[in-house]
C-alpha cells in the first residue's frame, strides 16, 4: 500500500489528466469540492484533486519549497498573495480572456498588493467582500437609531446602545486579526492618500499617518463588552446572533458564521464612516477570493478549462450567493439584504483596498493591534509599528515598496 | 517528545530489585491513597469536560461548561466524523504509526548495539555523540530543507514520513538503548560466540529478546510521537489524501469553523484509538516503561 | 550517573556516556564486519535526512531567503539584526521563564506524586495507570480542550465564586497567560517523570529504611537523606531532558495563547516558526535557529555539570 502509492504519479492510472486544487478557505470545502465534481463530469479527460490544507499558507510555503506549485488555486487576495506573486510564482492573465468582464476597481485592488512584472495580472478576482460594519436592523429599530453616517454619529449610537445596556461593538481579540477589519476602513479614510507609497520610501511614519485612525480605533473598542480578550470570532458571531450585541466590527465574510447560528433579525450593513463628512467615507472591499494558477504548470490547456469553468456568471453568482460574497464579474449583483446597506458605494465605485494587506506578513500588526487596545497606549503603537516596519524593511532585500512598482 | 530514560544498574548482581516489605509498615496508608485520588480528578476533570462537551448543541454551552448535556446530541460525532473522513484519516495515522514503531524496534535497537559494544573504538564513540546530538536540533531549522529533499526523492508520502521518524527517533533512541545493552553481561554473547553463533545471530537470538522492556518503552514513545505528531506530516505530506488526524484537527481548529461540540467530539475521536489501546495494555505499558527505565 | 542507583558504589558519574568497560574486553580482537553493516544504513539515512538538511538550514541563515526561489547571500546580516530585534530578545526570555519554571514544577510534582504510588496504598495499579494518562494525549488536542477552560469555564466558576483573580480569563493578560501555559506543561509531562521517578525508587533497598526507621528518622529526613540521594541519577536526567524539551516549547503555546496577547507568549520556536513561514523570513529565522541550538547546548551543558557535581557530593 506504501508503495503503490509512491509509485502513484501525476496521471491517474486511469488516462485522465490530473490537476491539484488548492482551496484555502475552510467554510468552501464542499462547495468546491462539489463544483469539482461537476467539472469532472463535463469534462471526462480531467481529474481535479481537491486539497483543502491546515494551515493553508504555510502549507503553500512549503508546496513552492517543494517546488510543487499547485495546478490551480484559490487564495486571499492578501500581503502574503502580493510576495508570491512578486517571486514569480503565478500565472500572467493580463493577455486572457477570462478578464474581459472583471470590474476593473477588482484587478487594481489585486495589482497592487504586487505583481511578477509591469503590467502582470495574476490572478482572476473571483469573489469580494465589504469591510465596514454589521448592525442589528431590529436593535436599531427598537432604540430608534439612525444608520449612522459620520464618526460622530457612529459614537453617538454606540453610546446610546451603551446606556441601555447592549453592547454596542462585540471584542473578539483572542482573534487578533478581527482588530484589522475596522483598521482598514478607518486608516484607509484618515491616512494622506500617498501613504503607503511615502512609508516604503521611508518618508513618512506611522506616528504622523496613522495618529487619528489609532485613536479613533480605540475610542471604538471602549465600546465593547468587558474582557474582549477572553472571546474570538466564534465567539463573537455567535453573540451577536443572540442579538447580545448590536453591532460588530466585521465584513460581508462574517455572515454565513452569523447566520449559522441562526439570527432572528435582519443583518444590516454599512460603510464605516471614519470623518464627520459622509461624502469622504468609502468602502473597503477586497478580494476575498481569488483565483490563480502556476506559472509553469504542466497542464495551462485544462486549467485554463477549469478556471473558465469556476468563472462562469451562474457559477459564482451561486458562489456568492451562498458565502454572502459580492461578485466580481460586471453586471452580476447579490440581492442579500446583509449586503444592501454597502451595494451604493459598490455601484458608484466608491471602493478602497485592505490598507493592511500592504503589510509584509513578517511585522506582526495583528498583535501589535492587540496590545493596543487593551493598553490604550497610542503612542507606543505607533512608534512600534514604525520600528518593527523599519526593521524588517532593513533586513528584507527583496518583495519591498510593491505599491510603487 | 517527553522525558525519560534508561537507567542500567552498573554493579550487576549486587542492586537489589525489589526488596520483601520490612515487617511492621505494611499497612495500607489510606490518608495518602486518598490524596492520590483526589489528585487523580485534575486528569479526570478535563476528559471529562471534552466528554460532556462534545454531546452538548451549541445552545447548551456557556456558564461552566461542567453542568452534563440536557440532550444528548449524538450528531456531534457523526459531524467530526463525516468533517474529517475519519476512517480513511484515521487509516493513515495508523499505517504511519504502526510503520514507525515496527521500523524504529528493529533498526534503531541494533545500530545502539553495535555502538554499545564497541564504546571503546573512537568511531563508535564519535557515532554514538553523533547520533545524539540531534537531539539538540529545533526542528524548524531543517523543516524546509528535509521537506525539498523528501519531495525531490519522491518520498513526500506515508513512506517518507515512516522513515523519517525512525531516522529522526535515532537520537534519542540510542541514548537510551546503549545504556541499556551495556547493562546486559557480555558473557551471554560470549557463550554464544563459543557455539559458533555471528554477531548477527547473536543480535537477534541472544540480545533482542532482552531489550523487550526497552523495545516496550521506545515502541510506545515512537508510537504518541507518531500518532499525535502535526509539523511533520504537514510539510511532508504532499498528497491530501494521505492526511493524518491531527492535520483534519487543526482543519476544525482554525478560523471561521469552530463548533465548539463538533471540535470537541472530533477530539475525542483522535484521541479515542490511542486511549482504548492503551486502557487495555495499562498495566503492561506501565510495567514495561517502569522495566525500561530501571531494567 | 549510572552509579547512583547504588547505595556504595565506585561512582561512575559520567551521565550521558555509557562506561566502556564493555567494549574493553573486545578491543583486542578483531571487530567484526557486521557490526559495520549494522550502523552503516541508519548513518546514511541520518546524514541524509539529518545532516544534511541542517546544513542547509544554516546555509540558509546567512541568506535572505523566504525558503523558496532565488536567494542573496547577506553574510552575518540576519545574526546582527536579531540581537537588535526586541521581539526575538523578548522570545528567549519568554522561553527560559517558561522552562525554568515547568521544568522545576514538573519534577517536585512528579517526584511527590512517585514517592506517593511508591508507598503502601490501595489502587495501586489503577492509580499509577490514571497518572500516565495525560502522556497518552497530543499537547495539541488537550490545550484546545484547556484552551476553552481557561477561557470560559473558569471564568464563569471565578465570576460565581466572586474570586477576582479568576473572573476574566488568564489567557487575556501577559501576566497570567504564562502561568496557565506552565499548567498545562506540568499536567501533561508529570506524567511520564512520574513513571521515571517510580522505576527510581524501586530500585532503592527497603532494608536501608528499616535501620533509618530505628534511629527514629522523619519521614522528610529519610526522604532527604536515604531517597533522594539514590534516585539523584534519575533527578539529573529528569532535569536534563525537562530543560530540553520545555526549551523548545511550542505546541502548548500553540493551543493555548498562539503567541498572544500581542506577542508576549511567543517562545522561541514559535517565532522561528511565525516569522520564519507565516511570515516568509525564512533566512532570518534559521539564524535565530542556529542561535537557539546553541543556547540548548550550552544550557544542557551546563547544567548536567551542576547535576553531576551535586550528585557527587550527596
Amino acid at each position: 500500500m506504501l508503495v503503490a502509492s509512491l509509485l502513484a504519479g501525476c496521471s491517474g492510472g486511469d488516462g485522465r489528466t490530473v490537476i491539484t486544487f488548492f482551496q484555502f478557505k475552510p467554510e468552501a470545502q464542499q462547495y468546491f469540492q462539489d463544483l469539482a465534481r461537476q467539472f469532472e463530469r463535463a469534462n471526462p479527460g480531467i481529474r481535479v484533486v481537491v486539497d483543502n490544507p491546515a494551515d493553508p499558507e504555510t502549507a503553500l510555503r512549503t508546496r513552492l519549497v517543494k517546488n510543487d506549485v499547485p495546478d490551480v488555486m484559490t487564495l486571499n487576495a492578501n500581503g502574503t498573495f502580493g510576495e508570491f506573486a512578486s517571486a514569480k510564482i503565478f500565472r500572467d492573465f493580463s493577455s486572457d480572456p477570462v478578464l474581459d468582464h472583471v470590474n476593473p476597481a477588482y484587478l487594481k485592488v489585486i495589482g497592487a498588493l504586487g505583481s511578477g512584472g509591469k503590467g502582470e495580472v495574476n490572478g482572476v478576482p473571483f469573489a469580494a467582500n465589504a469591510s465596514g460594519l454589521l448592525y442589528n436592523e431590529d436593535l436599531f429599530a427598537k432604540y430608534h437609531v439612525a444608520v449612522p453616517r459620520t464618526f460622530d454619529e457612529l459614537i453617538a449610537a454606540a453610546e446610546k446602545f451603551k446606556k441601555a445596556g447592549i453592547t454596542p461593538f462585540y471584542g473578539m481579540l483572542a482573534d487578533a486579526w478581527t482588530a484589522q477589519s475596522p483598521l482598514a476602513p478607518l486608516s484607509s479614510q484618515l491616512q494622506p492618500g500617498d501613504f503607503f507609497q511615502q512609508r516604503f520610501a521611508d518618508r513618512t511614519t506611522f506616528a504622523q499617518g496613522w495618529r487619528s485612525t489609532a485613536s479613533e480605533l480605540a475610542q471604538l473598542y471602549r465600546y465593547t463588552q468587558p474582557d474582549p480578550l477572553s472571546k474570538g470570532y466564534e465567539d463573537g458571531t455567535a453573540a451577536f446572533a443572540k442579538g447580545q450585541s448590536a453591532m460588530l466590527l466585521l465584513g460581508s465574510y462574517a455572515v454565513p458564521q452569523i447566520r449559522a447560528s441562526k439570527p432572528k433579525f435582519t443583518i444590516g450593513s454599512m460603510a464605516l464612516p471614519a470623518t464627520n463628512d459622509p461624502a469622504r467615507t468609502t468602502l473597503v472591499s477586497g478580494v476575498d477570493v481569488v483565483i490563480t494558477a502556476a506559472r509553469h504548470g504542466a497542464h495551462q490547456r485544462e486549467v485554463s478549462r477549469f478556471i473558465d469553468f469556476l468563472m462562469q456568471p451562474k457559477v459564482m453568482t451561486a458562489y456568492c450567493k451562498a458565502q454572502v460574497a459580492i461578485p466580481t464579474l460586471q453586471g452580476l449583483r447579490n440581492d442579500d439584504p446583509a449586503l444592501k446597506g454597502v451595494q451604493g458605494y459598490i455601484n458608484a465605485g466608491k471602493i478602497v483596498g485592505f490598507t493592511d494587506h500592504q503589510f509584509i506578513a513578517a511585522i506582526p500588526l495583528a498583535p501589535l493591534l492587540q496590545t493596543f487596545l487593551l493598553s490604550g497606549n497610542e503612542s507606543r503603537f505607533l512608534s512600534d509599528l514604525d520600528s518593527d516596519w523599519d526593521k524588517v524593511a532593513q533586513r528584507r532585500t527583496w518583495g519591498l515598496g510593491a505599491v510603487t512598482s | 517528545m517527553s522525558a525519560q530514560l534508561a537507567e542500567p544498574p552498573v554493579a550487576r548482581g549486587t542492586a537489589p530489585r525489589r526488596r520483601t516489605r520490612p515487617g511492621g509498615t505494611d499497612r495500607v496508608n489510606w490518608w495518602l491513597t486518598a490524596l492520590l485520588l483526589v489528585l487523580a480528578l485534575t486528569i479526570a476533570i478535563p476528559l471529562y469536560f471534552a466528554v460532556v462537551t462534545a454531546l452538548k448543541t451549541t445552545d447548551q454551552l456557556g456558564g461552566t461548561g461542567f453542568g452534563l448535556p440536557t440532550h444528548v446530541q449524538w450528531s456531534n460525532f457523526a459531524d467530526a466524523w463525516r468533517l474529517t473522513d475519519f476512517p480513511r484519516t484515521a487509516l493513515n495515522s495508523a499505517i504511519i504509526t504502526v510503520g514507525a514503531v515496527v521500523l524504529t524496534l528493529l533498526t534503531n535497537s541494533m545500530v545502539a548495539y553495535a555502538i554499545a559494544r564497541n564504546m571503546s573504538r573512537k568511531l563508535f564513540k564519535g557515532l554514538y555523540y553523533y547520533f545524539v546530538s540531534a537531539l539538540f536540533v529545533p526542528f524548524p531549522i531543517i523543516m524546509l530543507p528535509v521537506a525539498k529533499e523528501t519531495a525531490l526523492l519522491h518520498l513526500d508520502n506515508r513512506l517518507g514520513l515512516v522513515l523519517l521518524y525512525v531516522v529522526y527517533g535515532l537520537a534519542f533512541n540510542i541514548f537510551i538503548f546503549t545504556a541499556y545493552i551495556q547493562s546486559i553481561p557480555s558473557e551471554l554473547e560470549e557463550a554464544a560466540a563459543m557455539d559458533g553463533a555471528s554477531t548477527w545471530g547473536i543480535f537477534w537470538r541472544v540480545i533482542f529478546p532482552l531489550l523487550a522492556p526497552m523495545n516496550a518503552t521506545v515502541g510506545i514513545l515512537t508510537c504518541l510521537w507518531a500518532w499525535n505528531d502535526f509539523l511533520l506530516p504537514l510539510v511532508i505530506l504532499s498528497d491530501p489524501g494521505s492526511a493524518t488526524l491531527p492535520l483534519v484537527q487543526y482543519v476544525f481548529q482554525s478560523q471561521f469553523q469552530t463548533n465548539y461540540p463538533a471540535a470537541f467530539a472530533s477530539y475525542l475521536m483522535a484521541m479515542a484509538p490511542l486511549l482504548l489501546v492503551y486502557v487495555f495494555a495499562q498495566r503492561w505499558v506501565i510495567s514495561g516503561v517502569t522495566r525500561g527505565a530501571v531494567k | 550517573m549510572t552509579a547512583t542507583n547504588l547505595p556504595a558504589s565506585d561512582a561512575d558519574v559520567t551521565t550521558t556516556i555509557p562506561d566502556a568497560k564493555a567494549g574493553r574486553r573486545r578491543s583486542a580482537t578483531r571487530l567484526p564486519r557486521t557490526f559495520y553493516l549494522m550502523v552503516l544504513p541508519a548513518l546514511v539515512l541520518f546524514i541524509v535526512f539529518h545532516t544534511v538538511p541542517v546544513i542547509q538550514g544554516v546555509y540558509y541563515s546567512f541568506t535572505d531567503s523566504p525558503g523558496y526561489g532565488p536567494s542573496n547571500l547577506v553574510g552575518f546580516r540576519n545574526y546582527i539584526a536579531l540581537f537588535t530585534d526586541p521581539r526575538v530578545l523578548h522570545a528567549y526570555w519568554f522561553t527560559f521563564l517558561i522552562a525554568g519554571v515547568a521544568t522545576i514544577l514538573v519534577n517536585i510534582v512528579s517526584l511527590a506524586i512517585a514517592v506517593g504510588l511508591n508507598a503502601k496504598i490501595k489502587f495501586k495499579t489503577t492509580l499509577r495507570g490514571v497518572y500516565f494518562i495525560p502522556n497518552v494525549l497530543a499537547i495539541l488536542v488537550v490545550g484546545y480542550i484547556f484552551n476553552y477552560l481557561f477561557s470560559n469555564s473558569l471564568p464563569a466558576l471565578g465570576s460565581k465564586l466572586g474570586i477576582d483573580f479568576l473572573s476574566t480569563s488568564l489567557l487575556t493578560k501577559a501576566s497570567t497567560a504564562w502561568i496557565a501555559i506552565v499548567i498545562l506543561a506540568v499536567w501533561q509531562s508529570a506524567a511520564f517523570n512520574i513513571i521515571i521517578y517510580i522505576a527510581g525508587l524501586q530500585t532503592v533497598p527497603q532494608d536501608i529504611y528499616e535501620a533509618a526507621a530505628i534511629d527514629g528518622a522523619s519521614p522528610w529526613r529519610r526522604f532527604r537523606d536515604i531517597t533522594f540521594p539514590m534516585i539523584a541519577g534519575f533527578f539529573t536526567i529528569n532535569m536534563v531532558l525537562s530543560l530540553k524539551g520545555f526549551l523548545q516549547i511550542f505546541d502548548h503555546i500553540v493551543a493555548l495563547t498562539g503567541g498572544g496577547p500581542g506577542t508576549d507568549t511567543e517562545s522561541v520556536a514559535l517565532l522561528i516558526y511565525k516569522g520564519g513561514f507565516q511570515g516568509g523570513e525564512y533566512g532570518y529565522q534559521s539564524a535565530n535557529a542556529v542561535v537557539f541550538f546553541i543556547v540548548i547546548v550550552v544550557f544542557s551543558i551546563v547544567q548536567l555539570r551542576f547535576l553531576q557535581r551535586r550528585e557527587m557530593s550527596i
